[in-house]
C-alpha cells in the first residue's frame, strides 16, 4: 500500500500526547486572521489549504501547524497567482526594514 | 462561516442498512478516504445528502457534480486485525458514494 497523504495517519503509533496549552504566538494570531479572511472571503477554500499542506511532502512533518498552515497558504496564494514570487519577497524586504530585522 | 452546500441526496446508489466496501485503490492527489478503511467492509448506516466533491474543490474546481456521503458503520474486528476492545465496538466513517462497492 503507497502513501500519499502525509495527513493520512490514521491508526499508526502516536506517541506522547503534548498536553500543555503553549498559547499562541503573536505571528500565530495573525496567521490566523489572515486565513480566517481569506476562506471566508471565498479567496482560497479550507479544501485546497489542506491539499497544498498535504502537498508539502516530507516538509510537512518537520514544521509545527501554524508554519505549516502558513507555507501551505503561500505556496497556494502563489499558484493562484493572487501575487507573484517577486511581490512577496519585495514586501517580505519591505517588512523586515520596518522592523529593522 | 460559509453556507452549507448540503442537498437531499435524491439520486443515490444505496440505503440505510446496505453492505458496501470501501475501494482498495490509492490514488493521488487529495482524497478524503483514510487509507486504514480503504477495502473494508461496512453497511450504511445514514444517507448524509449531496456535497460538492472535496478532492475537486481542492484544485480549485467548483465541486461539480455534487457526490452522495454517506456515514459507514463498521466491525472495529473488521478494521484492525490487533483490535482488543469488546467485540461488538463500532467505527463510522462519513465517505463519498464514489469511494464505494456494494459488498
Amino acid at each position: 500500500m503507497s502513501k500519499h497523504n502525509p495527513a493520512d495517519i490514521g491508526g499508526e503509533p502516536a506517541g506522547a500526547i503534548d498536553t500543555v496549552d503553549h498559547g499562541l504566538k503573536f505571528w500565530e494570531k495573525q496567521a490566523n486572521a489572515l486565513r480566517n479572511t481569506l476562506t471566508s472571503g471565498r479567496i482560497v477554500r479550507l479544501d485546497e489549504l489542506r491539499r497544498a499542506a498535504e502537498d508539502l511532502g516530507l516538509r510537512y512533518y518537520r514544521l509545527d501547524y501554524f508554519q505549516r498552515t502558513t507555507e501551505a497558504l503561500r505556496n497556494l496564494l502563489l499558484e493562484k497567482g493572487v501575487f507573484t514570487r517577486a511581490e512577496l519577497e519585495r514586501k517580505m524586504d519591505e517588512v523586515r526594514e520596518r522592523y529593522d530585522a | 462561516m460559509t453556507p452549507s452546500a448540503y442537498a437531499p441526496a435524491l439520486q443515490r446508489r444505496f440505503n440505510v442498512g446496505d453492505r458496501v466496501r470501501v475501494k482498495a485503490v490509492h490514488p493521488p492527489g487529495h482524497r478524503r478516504t483514510p487509507s486504514y478503511i480503504r477495502g473494508k467492509a461496512g453497511a450504511i448506516e445514514r444517507v448524509c445528502g449531496m456535497f460538492p466533491n472535496p478532492e475537486e474543490l481542492a484544485y480549485g474546481f467548483d465541486g461539480e457534480p455534487k457526490r452522495v456521503l454517506y456515514r459507514v458503520r463498521f466491525k472495529q474486528t473488521d478494521v484492525w486485525k490487533s483490535y482488543s476492545g469488546p467485540g461488538g465496538d463500532w467505527i463510522e466513517l462519513e465517505i463519498y458514494e464514489h469511494w464505494l462497492d456494494p459488498a
